[in-house]
């Protein structure tokens, strides 16, 4: 990228403040900016540009006509004289009238609604409303409330039609899924025919409504806003890690919240993000360490006595032991369990989650770099949103913006653009070093790579951090410790624990580890630990814990199990961080990684070795498995979300449709080798021909190469 | 499925976006189906290229298009000030008593659909009744028996 | 009558026919202004000073000069008709579009070949079915006749039934195929219109007027007419007269002249008590107010305006509360629902002047309803909510001891005898959707 020019300033007066800004800056910022609110509910700059719909930003503008004008429609120019209700008796009139009209037909049953005590309208109302009421006619009366999908209410009589949800769907997301219907006053906001609102970001409606109006079906009536707590962390189910906020009351995580950081997330969510914190309260969570007794049995020990099994277990495999990792780990807590097996066990052999390269390094962005960019070119065919959910949002706003988005490598244009930049969604293996690789090769300003796990990247460089020495492969297995839930319920994994002659899993489920382990130990939430994750981007992020867990976290019960072995490992993570820090991340203190983590500076050189990306092209149609964002340990173990799983869809290009005359919604029959599995066709104008798509649950045994057939 | 998706295409290649085929599509989807069903929306929807959302949201914004099932034939009679003032009011009223239902009702047998509409553009030829979306012009209340036979008999 | 422009011929000839129209001299405005360059056919229109027939009266040459040059912006430019004519009073383009077709798809390629346009869409209203036939089969005549259409692709596209859909923003965007919701100005469609390129949105009558103007010249044409008003305007009278329709006249003529010379006078030689000038949204004239100009200045002098012409004559049996509820379902009908003052206000409008009309209403809900107009007025994002306000609060205004009597009385004094009693509208039958039901 370019060096951004010393943007042009312009100088304004708002209720006889004078402020500078510079030119372009919308009124409502420029107010901010001296200290002064302009009231707004449809305002919202994140939802596109402005529609000037509620009318609540009302103010006298000079130069222009005589009367109010929608501040948030404008932009502050030089010279500009501008009057809130503060100062202008027309501004708080206009304030007040449309106060007035909004309340006419609101229910203005705020004791018994969720947004009490932290609703803009009633806020708003306080400061700039009218003091009674003078509607003596009777309101308007819709049925209420309904849920528009198991995860979120409508409660038509509170909306106040500031379409901010609506125009989420239509201009962020794309969904078009939420839509106002009818006109005038009989306007109501509506999914088709009522069926759900099913669509993988449709949790930010809730955040986004001014009003009572979209509330959560999993905090409606939960907690009054006094009694609750923020805290501030980072969702740790996807490589994206969006900052949120987890509300908590009486040691319960309650809601998801966004914490708004501009660079990662813009202040979005996936449903997933939102809603899966119910797995903390999984009626198979695990709470004590669980013994194998007898062939088949468990039998709930206490922690001391299966430290020492775990001792044992540990002294018997004699060094040939395999660490099966998740990737949900924290560094901390990844650097703990490498530390204890690699340097006191001399133990290094590990099934790591997936290599993330270091020469990505060199062609580090944030993920906001997207919508500046000339073009971008996303490769390896797997769905975006599935992986890294935020990243398709960004995607479709860079879309928007005029960014020429790509889905398959054309290296002309990649050369020929000024800011390009590559993103890898596809099989892992070498794939982080070759898109750096490509990217340095083509001049590309950036390249991400989009991991399957959340922490893959940490848990890597924690891995490798406490090396000092190359792993061998133990033949056989004389145990195999399984670090998390996702590696509990990797096949792959699955696979080699048939093999090994003992297995030690760490589990927050009975159902993942009970059957196949010899001991487990209960695990933790990455919203019941401290630590640090690090993110697609290569940004190191702080998780902090919002509830206490309810057995010992994995740093606790590590750093007591290494002492039994001579290494020394604390059990805070702050001072386990600076230990690996010091190795993997430059030397970060953990104090600067702070609430908004800031990017690290590009480093590292680009890596030389390029292998070809792009898998040749098959005879047929090349599928493409995935891993559905809503699936997984915790997704499972939140019913609310399970609407959410795919449909048994089969993506294709428009072309490849065109060719076999396969229209939307066609049964269409997918077969390859003799197996063959029949579903609905999705268009999807964003795939690249000779690619179909298939989740994998729905996917059954087709073989890599298919042909479809309606 | 029905000839609407081909014909849809072609009318998308009329403009330079295809969103602007969307009210042409909804249009068509009507005619072939009497009202905009759901099933005539999701049709229209998979046609599009876009949401059936997306397609009530629009359709239910417009008079002309119909979410709940209609007559075979549409009696509009306009009711705004220029038709109310030479008697409009009196000729919805003579429709009613004809067809034996109450304006925005359709006669039981599914023929006729009545309704008041807002000003039809044709305020010196009042009163104005769109009959099947063709106006009749200085109708007053005595042609009304005339022109529910017409219906009937076309039928 | 004496100077037909736009109607003109169309009384003696079929002017919907290609041959026709041409054998009157059809087509040669086009073939002089696609002689001159685009920026000489905008100066001829600066020179007639016309301006446009739609209802905002902006000048139509000045309009196009806001359009970028193709090297400012590279997005092609597009022209839109507005063919959307729904307000209550108004049926002159109806008529325009029905007789003299080819004079006004010649107005569309002129103003085309001015703005440096290639596509011409016109949005007609959807209950115009008579006009639509006859441009279909203007626009299949012109079809082999590359000479005339010189690579212009000209869309017909249908409404489907909304007054806002007129407000050009709202045009715009039921033309992308979305609900037809105003939208914020700035940006202007000059810079920002039809798929974020550089639009030109005039009214059916004003391109009418455009082939008349490129014959006589602008000059000529601005001799025509009263100061800002210049030229012949096609008025639409209706209501209680005796010869209502389409009158083409020379502006400036008196109200006074519209209603008992080219309207013949009042139905049934009553009296007349009230006459609405320029369309549903202007401001009413009292029976004591007609002797005045129907030009901009004179109005506005008045409060009131041409708007899009229709001029509603009313006879004094009509109640004035009667005229507030249809005039104000109309808007709450119409209301598109997306800026709060509108979509509330004009429902309250409604509510209260129903009280009135029953007899229910107490005194000071007289004050409430023009306090709620005057809280709409100026607040809104288009002017529809504000002419909705402006209009009913004018019938009190104007009328004021005819609502107080309401009150007084307890009740209606015309009740049924009023041609406005009980009138139903179609918001009154606007229902809820469907009740919701629990998904799956
Ligand atoms: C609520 C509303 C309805 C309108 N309806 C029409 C209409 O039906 N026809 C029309 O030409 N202009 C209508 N207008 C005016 C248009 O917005 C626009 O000013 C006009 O089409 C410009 O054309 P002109 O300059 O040739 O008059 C309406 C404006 C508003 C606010
Ligand atoms: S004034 Fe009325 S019609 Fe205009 S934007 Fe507001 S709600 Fe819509
Ligand atoms: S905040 Fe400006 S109109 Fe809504």
């Amino acid at each position: 990228m370019g060096p951004m020019s010393a943007p042009e300033l312009v100088k304004l007066t708002i209720d006889g403040v004078a402020v500078e800004v510079p030119r372009g800056t919308g009124l409502v910022e420029a107010a901010l900016a001296a200290g002064i609110e302009i009231p707004v509910f449809c305002y919202e700059p994140r939802l596109g540009p402005p529609v000037g719909a509620c009318r609540m930003c009302l103010c006298m503008i000079e130069p222009g006509p005589p009367k109010p004008q929608a501040a948030c429609t404008l932009q502050a120019l030089d010279g500009m004289f501008v009057r809130t209700a503060l100062t202008s008796e027309m501004a708080a009139e206009a304030q007040n009238a449309t106060l007035e009209f909004i309340l006419v037909n609101h229910p203005l049953d705020c004791p018994v609604c969720d947004k009490g005590g932290e609703c803009p309208l009633q806020d708003l109302t306080f400061r700039y409303g009218p003091g009674n009421t003078r509607m003596t006619f009777p309101k308007r009366t819709f049925d209420k409330p309904i849920p528009i999908s198991p995860l979120i209410a409508l409660d038509r009589e509170r909306c106040i039609l500031c379409y901010r949800c609506t125009r989420f769907s239509e201009l962020v997301a794309e969904d078009g899924q939420l839509v106002a219907v009818n006109r005038g006053s009989q306007t109501q906001i509506a999914t088709f025919e009522d069926e759900p609102y099913r669509a993988p970001f449709s949790g930010n409606v809730i955040e986004l409504c001014p009003v009572g109006a979209l509330t959560s079906t999993t905090y409606r009536f939960d907690a009054r806003p006094w009694e609750i707590q923020d805290v501030p962390t980072i969702c740790g189910l996807c490589p994206v890690g969006c900052n949120v906020n987890a509300t908590t009351r009486e040691g319960k995580v309650k809601r998801i919240l966004s914490r708004n950081h501009y660079d990662v997330d813009q202040g979005w969510l996936c449903d997933k993000g939102r809603f899966a914190y119910r797995h903390l309260e999984a009626d198979d969570r695990l709470r004590d360490p669980l013994l194998r007794v007898r062939r088949r049995g468990f039998e709930e020990v206490s922690w001391e006595r299966a430290l020492d099994e775990a001792e044992r277990l540990l002294r018997d495999a004699g060094g040939r032991i395999v660490t099966a990792l998740s990737g949900s780990e924290t560094v901390e807590q990844a650097y703990a369990l490498a530390k204890l097996l690699r340097q006191g066990l001399g133990a290094h052999t590990a099934v790591l989650p997936e290599e993330v390269s270091d020469a990505l390094d060199s062609h580090r962005l944030p993920l906001s770099a997207l919508v500046r960019a000339d073009m971008i070119a996303v490769l390896g065919d797997a769905p975006v949103v599935e992986r890294a959910p935020i990243v398709e949002l960004w995607l479709k706003q860079a879309k928007r913006n005029g960014t020429r988005v790509l889905y398959e490598l054309d290296e002309d244009a990649v050369r020929d653009a000024d800011n390009a930049i590559l993103i890898w969604s596809g099989p892992g293996g070498h794939a982080g070093a070759t898109v750096a690789a490509l990217a340095h090769r083509l001049g590309a300003a950036g390249a991400f790579y989009l991991p399957e796990t959340a922490n893959a990247r940490g848990v890597c460089d924690a891995w490798a951090a406490a090396a000092d020495a190359e792993p061998t492969n133990p033949d056989p297995v004389g145990l195999l410790i399984v670090s998390g839930d996702e590696a509990a319920a990797n096949p792959v994994v699955r696979a080699l624990a048939e093999q090994a002659e003992r297995v030690l899993v760490i589990s927050m489920f009975h159902g993942l580890a009970a059957g196949w382990a010899d001991l487990v130990l209960p695990g933790t939430s990455y919203l019941e630990r401290d630590g640090t994750y690090v993110n697609l981007e290569g940004r190191v992020q702080r998780l902090r814990r919002a509830v206490i867990p309810p057995a010992p976290d994995e740093l606790a019960w590590i750093a007591r199990l290494a002492e039994r072995f001579g290494v020394t490992i604390s059990p805070y993570p702050p001072t386990v961080f600076e230990e690996v820090s010091g190795i993997a991340f430059g030397g970060i203190p953990f104090g600067e990684v702070g609430e908004r983590a800031a990017l690290p500076r590009t480093t590292g050189t680009p890596a030389a070795v390029e292998t070809t990306p792009e898998p040749t092209r098959p005879e047929g149609l090349r599928l493409v498995r995935y891993r559905p964002l809503f699936s997984g340990p915790a997704v499972e173990r939140t019913p609310e979300l399970s609407f959410q799983r795919p449909h048994a869809e089969v993506e294709l290009s428009e072309q490849d449709a065109r060719t076999r005359d396969i229209r939307p919604g066609d049964e269409v029959t997918v077969s390859s080798n003799g197996t063959s599995v029949t579903l609905r066709a999705r268009l999807n104008r964003d795939l690249r021909p000779g690619v179909v798509r298939i989740a994998d649950q729905h996917a059954g045994d087709l073989q890599p190469t298919v042909e479809l057939a309606t | 499925m029905s000839e609407l998706y081909g014909e849809v295409q072609k009318l998308k290649e009329r403009y330079p976006d295809w969103h602007s085929a969307t009210l042409p599509a909804l249009q068509l989807a009507q005619e072939k189906h009497g009202h905009l069903s759901p099933e005539a929306l999701r049709e229209c929807a998979d046609a599009l290229g876009t949401t059936p959302a997306v397609c009530k949201a629009v359709a239910s914004f417009y008079d002309l298009l119909h979410l709940a099932p209609v007559g075979r034939h549409m009696v509009e009679v306009c009711t705004n000030v220029s038709c109310a003032l030479v008697g409009a009011q009196q000729v919805l009223e003579a429709f009613e008593g004809e067809l034996g239902i109450s304006a925005g009702e359709t006669t039981p047998d599914g023929t006729v659909t009545l309704r008041p509409i807002e000003c039809l553009g044709g305020c010196g030829w009042a009163t104005i009744v769109s009959v099947d979306h063709h106006y009749r012009t200085h109708v007053k209340p005595d042609d009304v028996a005339g022109i529910v036979q017409e219906l009937r008999d076309g039928d | 009558m004496a100077t037909e422009l736009v109607l003109g011929g169309a009384a003696e000839r079929d002017l919907t026919k290609l041959a026709e129209y041409e054998a009157g001299g059809g087509y040669g405005a086009l073939a002089r202004a696609r002689a001159m360059t685009p920026q000489a056919v905008i100066d001829e229109l600066v020179a007639s000073e016309l301006r446009g027939r739609g209802g905002a009266f902006f000048p139509t040459g000045r309009k196009w000069t806001f359009i970028p040059k193709p090297d400012q912006n590279p997005n092609p430019h597009y022209l839109v008709v507005n063919a959307d004519e729904s307000e209550p009073g108004s049926f002159k383009d109806n008529e325009i579009m029905a007789r003299v077709p080819h004079r006004f798809i010649e107005g569309c390629l002129i103003t085309a070949h001015a703005v440096e346009s290639a596509h011409v869409f016109i949005y007609i209203r959807g209950e115009y079915t008579g006009p639509y036939e006859v441009l279909i089969a203007a626009l299949d005549e012109l079809g082999s006749r590359e000479d005339i259409l010189g690579g212009v692709a000209i869309v017909v596209h249908r409404g489907a039934g909304a007054y806002i859909c007129g407000e050009e923003t709202a045009l715009l965007e039921s033309l992308e195929g979305k609900r037809g919701q105003p939208r914020t100005k700035p940006p202007y469609p000059a810079i920002q219109g039809l798929y974020a390129s550089p639009t030109v949105v005039n009214n059916v009558e004003t391109m009418a007027t455009v082939p008349p103007i490129i014959e006589l010249g602008g000059a000529e044409y601005a001799k025509l007419g009263v100061p800002d008003s210049r030229g012949t305007r096609v008025v639409s009278i209706s209501g209680h007269v005796e010869h209502p329709g389409n009158y083409e006249i020379e502006n400036g003529t008196s109200v006074r002249e519209l209603v008992y010379g080219l309207g013949g006078g009042i139905t049934g030689g009553r009296g007349l008590k009230a006459v609405i000038p320029g369309g549903s949204s202007t401001v009413i004239l009292r029976y004591d107010e007609i002797d005045v100009g129907y030009d901009f200045n004179s109005l506005l002098a008045l409060k009131t305006a041409m708007g899009s012409a229709g001029v509603v004559v009313l006879d004094d049996r009509c109640c004035m509360v009667q005229l507030g509820i249809r005039i104000s379902e109309f808007y709450e009908h119409e209301s598109c629902g997306k800026c709060t003052p509108c979509r509330e206000g004009t429902r309250w409008m409604t509510q209260i002047l129903r009280r009135l009309e029953a007899g229910d209403a107490e005194q000071h809900e007289l004050d409430l309803l023009l306090d709620v107009c005057d809280r709409i007025n100026g607040k809104c994002l288009c002017p529809l909510g504000e002419t909705a306000a402006i209009a009913v609060a004018s019938y009190v205004d104007k009328f004021r001891s005819e609502f107080q009597a309401h009150i007084d009385e307890a009740g209606c004094p015309f009740g049924d005898s009023s041609p406005l009693h009980n009138v139903l509208a179609p918001v009154a039958l606007h229902t809820h959707s469907p009740v919701a039901t629990v998904p799956a």
